[in-house]
């Protein structure tokens, strides 16, 4: 069965299949050529100085790997401490944010209530402010409560913001559920906490790791609330330290780009790592459906 | 069942948390937000109070609706692209060899900054040396077009690596989505002579549409309040002719110190996107949730 | 048992979510400074917000870390804390620590527009006791009135630019090219460049305020430097036969294919490069690009030895003279009004304007706004000469967008790209900045 997904019937002949086969395999390698091309650019970049990068094109080899990009950017300040910072700040607000939007969402989805759709509402309408709006005034709530320079902020607006798509995606979901599982566990005298956390939590596990990689991914990326509610550099992230490379009247491109790809590869380790549990739920999903 | 799934006590529990949180960190700024478009304030001084002048302008102001414009554009075409991200993701979810692989290396893409995809895109296009002219020259094309100072292609130029851009994040949902249909319902129809496409269209996709309105709904607010690669690759330029309602704002509120404007600006922008997701909702409402039965 | 463990848990984390929103953390992260009073012996920790990173202003960044250390030194009481930005995260930061008022102790600022709405809020100190002080006639002249508002300064400069014209000796040479003296004699550089497929001039005009400086020169060659000052403060006309005539020159300029491919769609840094890989021939640009073409180790020697400057050639029937410069002050240095060590900060502000002077000189390779002996001092040629011409020029005038208040540097900016882009034609562009400058901030 396994590689005979495509069924045969689509196609009249062997030959024909194997043509078909052909021509999915060629466009899948080449649109795959194509996505990888932005790691393989990023990496050549981040060995050029800042002629090569502007004067050659931009799949060209420099004309001297310049691996004292990696050492200039390694060496200029708080690299490892930037780096903690935005694992631990990263995680804890995805692990948050996904804690948060599943409970939510269930109880949106699957509890009878009469503010559910209001609340829907509520988190829908939060996606739709852009961000540069909201910096004035939650600089001055934090400032009020005296969370500024505090990583506590950064936390907060990252669950806070990103709640909504979180959320959303999840939906899509949780409407998919099928009903008599938790009919079922109902009927057998199951708490809604035990029906929460014990089955349904593992049956969505495959757009938690959806969304945990969504958050990951831009949670270890921002920089805009870092650069605005963060002062001391004990407290600043990976993110900061691209931009120790952006000047008034030059920017170093090299050490940008060293930065990057420093940057980009826990994220690609995580991805990689989360992107398999995909997979995986749905096994553990349909054993216990 | 019923008196189970409706205790109050825990759809409190559930749901307070998120909900506090969104109030305090999104809602309170939103309402200031809206408090101060009616304001003339530069951010430093004293503001004052001016009623609806603000939102008044914004009604007959020319840039604004240009703005709005080109992110209507942008919504369009990234509902458009959705149904190609549908295509790739549900290939890649049959069990064809390798789909595995192919799988993660599409989503590398979005694991990017923005900053390192403007970056890679300004060189792509970049008028004498950029990839894209580097081929059309060699290919014979006398005089290729500097893309992003073309004020009628700047703005379709940019759209691209846009796409590009979401590409992964959305093949991701829809793969997930598919993923997680049960194999026993394709298993039975394939037992009663279904063909893959009857099956995609039959099974998967009313399977998957709750996820897809989802999508559609991302898509379009999504790029209503699109601002970075824009910002970082043309800053709206030249001559606003690649200007969005989220750069304008970030324009009038951080550059032209008018932040009473910008907030004004801001808070439009919400409405609009309200509006639009609104009409989505109602349009998209028509079909019943599917469930298993 | 489970439903209840997982209640508390939940319960425990709604309140830890609203510990942190609502109680006021006593960690001592809020206030701007150590509350302890002023006198000497007592520690008082000064914020400095600055937009020297290490990694791209290294010279800067070694000079202000060098000065602070001193100063520490010095004053065993103080803690100068540093945080520091990229220029457009600077920019946007200090707007929102404005808003709330809590700006650093001392911070950079730019001059005149930019600087004005911080004072009309009461958001800078005046520091006029400074410069009667120690610092009285150490600064260049004309250089601390850019910062001042109804006679009042509100900030100490810390360089000063102007801008020349670039220049690649070896692509002169190539083709037989003087260095021109008027505008004809330019058009016709222009047009030999052009002829043989070498770009003439390197331009970055997304940035906008690049094409500026190109319009505000024509502007004081053509209609002269009271028209132009005239025009800016909004008691003369960009109505003004010559300021239009300035303006259909830049266009005329874009028709003869002067500036490089895709200009506008280019930033000032793409722009550059192309002068830097020798594919263009100029680049009108200010003095603080000068360390690229005298010590600045990354750019090949030869390249650098390449480099020279000339004055933007005067118009013939024009009213400007050729020692009129566009430029002035860069950044300067604050004190906020609010801050709580206030007397302090003056005091380092006053010790870093002075060190700064003795040593951006050498350290960083740009033009301090403090004078200078530089006879005694081993400097490259080029700085020589741009610093010499500085000293004779018969007039500076302020770079346009930093002089306008923030509202009509917008659109005199924006205005500068739709010049360039071709499109609006000159006599709107001057309607538009009559219109913005009437209305004001």
């Amino acid at each position: 069965m396994r590689s005979e997904a495509l069924s045969p019937s689509v196609f009249k002949s062997k030959a024909g299949l194997k043509i078909g086969y052909g021509v999915l395999y060629a466009v899948l390698t080449i649109v795959a050529a194509l996505q990888l091309l932005p790691l393989v650019w990023l990496f050549l970049f981040s060995l050029k100085n800042n002629q090569e990068v502007f004067n050659l094109p931009p799949l060209s080899l420099p004309t001297h790997f310049r691996w004292e990009n990696y050492e200039k950017v390694w060496s200029a300040g708080n690299i490892s401490v930037y780096f903690l910072n935005s694992v631990w700040i990263t995680v804890a607000a995805s692990a948050l944010t996904i804690i948060l939007g599943s409970l939510t969402t269930f109880a949106m989805t699957r509890m009878k209530w009469k503010g559910s759709s209001l609340a829907l509402g509520l988190f829908m309408v939060a996606m739709m402010i852009p961000v540069h709006s909201t910096l004035i005034p939650l600089f001055s709530i934090f400032n009020k409560v005296g969370l500024t320079d505090n990583p506590l902020s950064l936390i907060l607006s990252y669950v806070a913001f990103n709640m909504p798509i979180t959320i959303m995606i999840m939906l899509g979901f949780y409407y998919a559920l099928p009903r008599e599982v938790e009919e079922a566990a109902v009927m057998d005298g199951c708490s809604v906490n035990r029906l929460f956390f014990q089955i349904v939590l593992p049956m969505t596990s495959s757009v938690i790791a959806t969304t945990g990689i969504i958050n990951m991914i831009y949670n270890w990326n921002e920089f805009i609330f870092v650069n605005t509610f963060i002062s001391s550099d004990s407290h600043k992230t990976l993110t900061v330290g691209v931009q120790n490379f952006i000047g008034q009247y030059t920017t170093d491109w090299g050490s940008i780009g060293a930065t990057l790809m420093i940057s980009i590869l826990p994220i690609l380790v995580m991805f990689l790592f989360l992107s398999n549990r995909i997979v995986e739920g749905i096994a553990a999903g349909s054993v216990k459906g | 069942m019923d008196k189970v799934m409706s205790n109050k006590k825990i759809i409190a529990l559930y749901v307070l948390p998120a909900l506090l949180l969104i109030m305090a960190i999104v809602y309170i700024p939103i309402v200031l937000t809206a408090y101060y478009g009616l304001n003339q304030w530069n951010g430093i001084g004293r503001m004052k109070f001016i009623g609806l002048d603000n939102y008044a302008a914004l009604l007959t102001d020319g840039t604004f609706w240009k703005s709005a414009w080109h992110s209507l554009l942008l919504a369009v075409f990234s509902c458009a692209s959705l149904i190609i991200y549908l295509a790739v993701a549900m290939v890649l979810a049959t069990r064809i060899k390798g789909a595995n692989l192919f799988r993660k290396i599409y989503l590398i893409p979005m694991l990017l900054s923005s900053v390192a995809i403007a970056q890679l895109w300004l060189r792509i296009y970049h008028p004498t040396n950029g990839i894209v002219n580097s081929v059309l020259e060699s290919i014979g094309v006398a005089n290729p077009p500097a893309w992003l100072s073309e004020p009628k292609l700047v703005l379709f130029a940019l759209f691209i690596p846009i796409l590009w851009q979401y590409a992964g994040f959305y093949i991701l949902i829809y793969y997930a989505a598919l993923k997680n249909i049960p194999a026993s319902l394709e298993e039975a129809a394939k037992i009663d002579g279904a063909s893959a496409l009857q099956i995609a269209w039959k099974i998967k996709l009313p399977l998957a549409m709750e996820v897809i309105k989802v999508t559609v709904v991302l898509a379009v607010v999504g790029s209503l309040k699109y601002f970075d690669l824009i910002y970082v690759m043309t800053d709206g330029g030249p001559n606003g002719s690649s200007e969005v309602m989220a750069s304008y704002m970030y324009h009038t509120a951080f550059r032209a110190y008018d932040f009473g404007y910008g907030s004004a600006t801001g808070f439009f922008l919400l409405v609009i996107c309200l509006i639009v997701t609104w009409v989505i909702r109602k349009i998209t409402a028509a079909k019943e949730t599917i469930q298993y039965s | 048992m489970f439903s209840k463990k997982w209640n508390v848990l939940l319960l425990t984390m709604c309140l830890a979510l609203f510990a942190a929103g609502c109680g006021k953390s006593d960690s001592g992260t809020g206030g701007s400074a150590s509350k302890e009073g002023t006198s000497a012996s007592e520690k008082v920790t000064i914020k400095f917000m600055h937009l020297w990173p290490e990694g791209v202003s290294a010279g800067q960044n070694k000079i202000v870390n060098q000065i602070i250390n001193d100063y520490q030194k010095e004053h065993e009481n103080v803690t100068i804390k540093q945080e520091v930005l990229d220029n457009e995260q600077y920019k946007n930061k200090l707007k929102v620590l404005s808003a709330s008022n809590e700006l650093p102790d001392v911070g950079v600022t730019w001059a005149a527009g930019f600087l004005k709405p911080y004072v009309e809020g009461n958001l800078f100190a005046p520091i006029d006791d400074l410069l009667g002080g120690e610092l009285k006639d150490k600064f260049v002249a004309g250089t601390t009135e850019a910062y001042a508002v109804d006679d009042k300064t509100y900030a100490l400069p810390l360089e000063f630019n102007i801008a020349p014209i670039y220049y690649n000796k070896a692509i002169f040479k190539k083709y037989n090219l003087e260095v021109p003296q008027t505008y004809e004699q330019f058009k016709g550089i222009l047009k030999t460049l052009s002829d043989n497929g070498v770009a003439p001039i390197a331009l970055g005009n997304k940035d906008r305020w690049t094409g500026s400086l190109w319009y505000m020169y024509l502007a004081d060659r053509i209609a002269g430097q009271k028209t132009l000052a005239d025009a800016i403060g909004g008691s003369g006309s960009f109505k003004d036969a010559g300021l239009v005539q300035a303006a259909k020159e830049v266009q005329s300029l874009v028709d003869s294919n002067a500036f490089v491919k895709g200009f506008n769609g280019l930033s000032n840094e793409e722009g550059k490069a192309e002068f830097l890989n020798e594919k263009a021939a100029m680049y009108l640009m200010g003095t603080w690009e000068l360390p690229n073409y005298t010590t600045n180790e990354e750019i090949p020697k030869e390249f650098r030895d390449n480099v020279g400057f000339f004055k933007f050639p005067t118009v013939e029937g024009g009213k400007g003279d050729i020692n009129s410069w566009v430029g002035g002050p860069g950044v300067g240095l604050f004190v906020s009004q609010n801050s709580e060590v206030k007397e302090e900060a003056k005091a380092f502000v006053q010790y870093f304007v002075t060190k700064w002077g003795e040593q951006s000189v050498t350290g960083a390779g740009v033009i301090p706004a403090t004078k200078v002996d530089t006879s005694a001092l081993d400097l490259p040629p080029l700085y020589i000469d741009l610093f010499n011409e500085m000293n004779k020029a018969s007039s500076i005038t302020l770079f346009a967008d930093v002089q306008m208040p923030a509202n009509a540097a917008e659109t005199h900016l924006n205005m500068i790209q739709a010049l360039f882009g071709k499109a609006v034609s000159p006599e709107k562009f001057s309607e538009e900045h009559d219109k913005a400058i009437a209305k004001g901030n």
